[in-house]
């Protein structure tokens, strides 16, 4: 166990604006009628009563970041050979999220086993992963859209958060899972905590309580390779689709980008920016040849990628958190649940 | 609602000439619809129109053209229709409409907003001038009319303007209404700097999902819109609220004069832009230069598609 | 251009070819005196210009914008003009409701032997923006990056 500490309601926003301090600190709070994360700013409230709309996706992995920004000359004493120089534009900074769930930062973890890996790491990705640390909320109780359950988690995991809140009456259990997290609970605001946890856990176990049961995802991954080719089960599945990209760019677990290089005059940047598998432009090659030409085959895609194709090259983890916002923000209430269990009670056809 | 069997035996009887109708049914909890796609007869059993039927579905016609497909419509949606066989976008031989009297659809920010949240909706009941919704071993009671949608409530078509088939007793014009611009108008009265930021904020946090413009039933070039076209480049792959703003006035310019307000662009747009101001801004202007409504009459032409030699609502600037 | 700073705005014309850029022509052949705010595109006709280059252009950092076609009747290809003058029309309407004020924009018919109405046209053109003075501008990515500075100014 790491370190417990306690922290009471009142002293949050001084917390953060001691955090905010030497950190650039990131909280949920509302923008129109959507809860968003952005900069802490002590003069406007949080909202972490519920989940947010969005989650702190953007916080290590940017809706647009520059890579590169390059300049072109022209060689004077050639004018015919145009040179170029680039310079790497790499982030800089340390950040703390606070209030994102256990499901929203266990997103990471799956962005890890593919920006992380050995052979291939990701230079923008590690840095600002490395430098950002995250104060996760515990979930007291499950929404309907919520299935973090089923997919090997729970409304407390700590998985990739470096420290855990659990919500009692007026604070927090604050409790350390690194490092990182250690060094969070240092300030003079926090009291030891020990003999609050036990209400925490208290907290903790009501909300797995409250949990309904979770079905057996362990064929997925099969049965949707079983399905791969029945175009009529996906025509049927994304009927109502509109191949928009909300639920990617909601998702906690959605890693995808697209990369642009943009000039104007002698200048430019490389941008990478997010894309999903939704959008047509995804697949489509240079030769005007689209592999995944309807939106059955995208949304094919991106059930399969989470729940067959991703589990199947990284040790069986699904990478789906369950935080249920591709439910609750369709714009046509499509449920990935439904189509995952489809695809396990789908009998193929005999003869 | 008792016109909901009619319907169903309605859809069931020319069913066999089809190839899908598309309908509402139950969703993932009791305060939402989703589209629903009936192909077989026990399909139709779970047909539910409700002020929760939210979606228009006309979006999906363009999409099916060549298939026979059956589409329930409210007055909205069925301006939509409309619209869509003026362009020659959808055949009138193809499609089946069914109408019915709308009396609103919700408006479900509205719904969250007054309760704070809607995660855990245990059951939602509903009567004409109620909403009784239990969550958090709570029963809340919200005034239907205050749940509904803006559109809703200065509609002028509750029932389809077109439609092959209408199950129930229409509902009439209700008292001719002028449409209400009246939240244009007054944001017009704020100061430039105050529209401009305004709009600035509002779009910084857009996600460039393009939800609005594929939940919009015009919005018909579907994989192959501007706004993903490297060539020519009309926006930045930069997360930059100046592309995003830009978006939406290509979105809107793009509908000038074919826009039926259906408002789906804004009920569509997962982190609640008001997107919808700007179509109603251009339509505003449209009535009042060139007397023209979208989606009222299939066999007329839209103003951006045709001219006059001399405009009687245009005066040129003298210099 | 540096030399110009602060006195000069940037205001952007689209001119059809057949007859505006013509115009234009002539009134530079006639050494007619022209303000130099003025940066011409031109362009096949009058309905070759989309109205949403005019929101780009002021989105992008232009203080007004001109488009000037063919007289109507007399539109080397028939009737682009009269669309363009339907489509133009609305997007001066429209830019209220983004923040431009409509004087920013205008369009209007000068033909190719109209030298003089050019010059007048121009010159009012740039009076008027620079009565107006400098449009709102968009100055970073994020909204924040604009609005701090737009408060700052209050």
């Amino acid at each position: 166990m790491g370190l417990v500490k306690y922290l009471k309601s009142a002293d949050l926003t001084p917390w953060l604006e001691e955090l905010a301090q030497e950190n650039k600190v990131f909280a949920p709070r509302y923008e129109g009628d959507a809860v968003i994360f952005a900069p802490f700013d002590p003069k406007q409230e949080i909202s972490i009563k519920h989940a947010a709309t969005m989650p702190p996706k953007k916080t290590v992995f940017p809706q647009s970041e520059k890579l590169v920004d390059f300049t072109y000359s022209k060689d004077p004493e050639d004018l015919s050979r145009v040179m170029i120089e680039g310079k790497e534009v790499l982030p800089e900074g340390t950040a703390v999220v606070f209030g994102g769930r256990p499901c929203d930062v266990r997103g990471f973890t799956m962005f890890d086993r593919v920006y992380l890996a050995e052979k291939t790491t990701d230079v923008y990705y590690k840095a600002r992963r490395d430098n950002t640390s995250f104060i996760t909320l515990a979930c007291e109780k499950p929404e309907t859209t919520c299935f973090c359950h089923w997919v090997g988690s729970s409304p407390y995991d700590a998985t990739g958060s470096d420290v855990l809140a659990t919500p009692i009456e007026d604070g927090y259990v604050l409790e350390s899972f690194s490092p990182k997290g250690q060094k969070l609970l240092t300030s003079k605001l926090l009291e030891n905590g020990d003999r609050w946890i036990s209400k925490g856990q208290e907290v903790n176990e009501n909300a797995v309580e409250s949990l309904t049961d979770a079905p057996d995802l362990s064929r997925a991954p099969q049965k949707l390779l079983d399905v791969f080719d029945n175009m009529n089960f996906w025509e049927k599945a994304a009927a109502k689709c509109l191949s928009c990209g909300a639920c990617a760019y909601l998702c906690p677990s959605c890693y995808c980008f697209n990369i642009t290089d943009e000039t104007t005059g002698m200048k430019g940047t490389r941008f990478r920016s997010w894309d999903n598998c939704m959008s047509a432009q995804f697949t489509m090659e240079a030769s005007g040849h689209n592999p995944r030409p309807t939106k059955a085959h995208r949304l094919k895609n991106r059930v399969g990628h989470k729940f067959s194709y991703y589990p199947g090259i990284h040790d069986g983890v699904i990478s789906c958190c369950g935080c249920g916002r591709c439910i609750k923000s369709c714009p046509v209430g499509i449920d990935i649940r439904e189509i995952v269990q489809e695809a396990i009670n789908h009998e193929p056809a005999i003869g | 609602m008792k016109f909901q069997e009619e319907l169903k035996k309605c859809i069931s009887d020319v069913m066999p000439e089809l190839d899908v109708v598309i309908g509402w049914c139950a969703s993932f909890d009791p305060l939402h619809a989703t589209p629903h796609f009936m192909r077989r007869k026990e399909d139709i059993d779970k047909l539910e129109i409700s002020p929760l039927s939210v979606h228009n579905l006309a979006t999906y016609l363009p999409g099916l053209r060549g298939k026979k497909v059956g589409i329930v419509v409210k007055g909205c949606d069925s301006r939509s229709v409309v619209e869509l066989l003026q362009e020659n976008l959808i055949d009138r031989k193809d499609v089946t409409i069914f109408g019915f009297p709308c009396t609103g659809v919700v408006d479900q920010s509205k719904i969250k907003k007054a309760l704070g949240h809607t995660g855990n909706v245990e059951s939602c009941e509903m009567s004409d001038t109620a909403l009784v919704i239990k969550m958090d071993d709570k029963t809340q009671t919200l005034a239907m009319a205050e749940m509904l949608a803006d559109k809703c409530s200065s509609c002028r078509y509750p029932d389809a303007v077109i439609s092959d088939y209408f199950a129930g007793e229409k509902i009439g014009n209700k008292g001719e209404k002028d449409v209400d611009y009246a939240a244009v108008e007054a944001f017009e009265k704020l100061s430039v700097p105050e529209r401009f930021g305004y709009w600035l904020k509002e779009l910084d946090r857009c996600i460039r999902c393009y939800a609005c413009r594929n939940a919009c039933p015009l919005c018909v070039c579907r994989d192959h819109c501007a706004a993903e076209s490297r060539d020519p480049h009309w926006l930045s792959q930069e997360n930059n609220v100046r592309d995003k703003l830009m978006f939406q006035v290509i979105h809107a310019y793009h509908l000038a004069g074919r826009c039926t307000e259906c408002g789906e662009c804004q009920r569509a747009c997962p982190v609640d832009i008001p997107v919808l101001m700007f179509k109603q801004k251009m339509n505003q202007e449209i009535r009042e230069i060139f007397q023209y409504e979208a989606g009222v009459d299939p066999e007329a032409t839209p103003p951006l598609l045709s001219f006059k030699m001399e405009e009687e609502n245009i005066t040129e600037k003298v210099w | 251009m540096p030399v110009l700073e602060g006195t000069e705005l940037r205001i952007v014309g689209f001119l059809c070819n057949w007859c505006s850029y013509g115009g234009a022509d002539t009134a530079g052949v006639g050494r007619f005196k022209q303000p130099t705010d003025l940066r011409i595109i031109r362009v096949p006709c009058s309905g070759r210009i989309d109205p949403l280059f005019i929101v780009k252009a002021m989105m992008n950092g232009a203080d007004g914008v001109l488009v000037s076609g063919c007289h109507p009747r007399d539109c080397h290809y028939s009737e682009g003009n009269f669309y363009a003058r339907r489509r133009l029309e609305i997007i001066e309407k429209f830019l209220p409701i983004l923040g431009y004020e409509p004087e920013r924009f205008a369009y209007t018919w000068v033909s190719a032997s109209e030298g003089q109405r050019w010059q007048e046209v121009v010159t009012s053109f740039t009076d008027q923006i620079h009565k107006l003075g400098p449009a709102p501008k968009i100055l970073g990515p994020q909204a924040s990056d604009t609005l701090s500075v737009m408060e700052a100014a209050l």
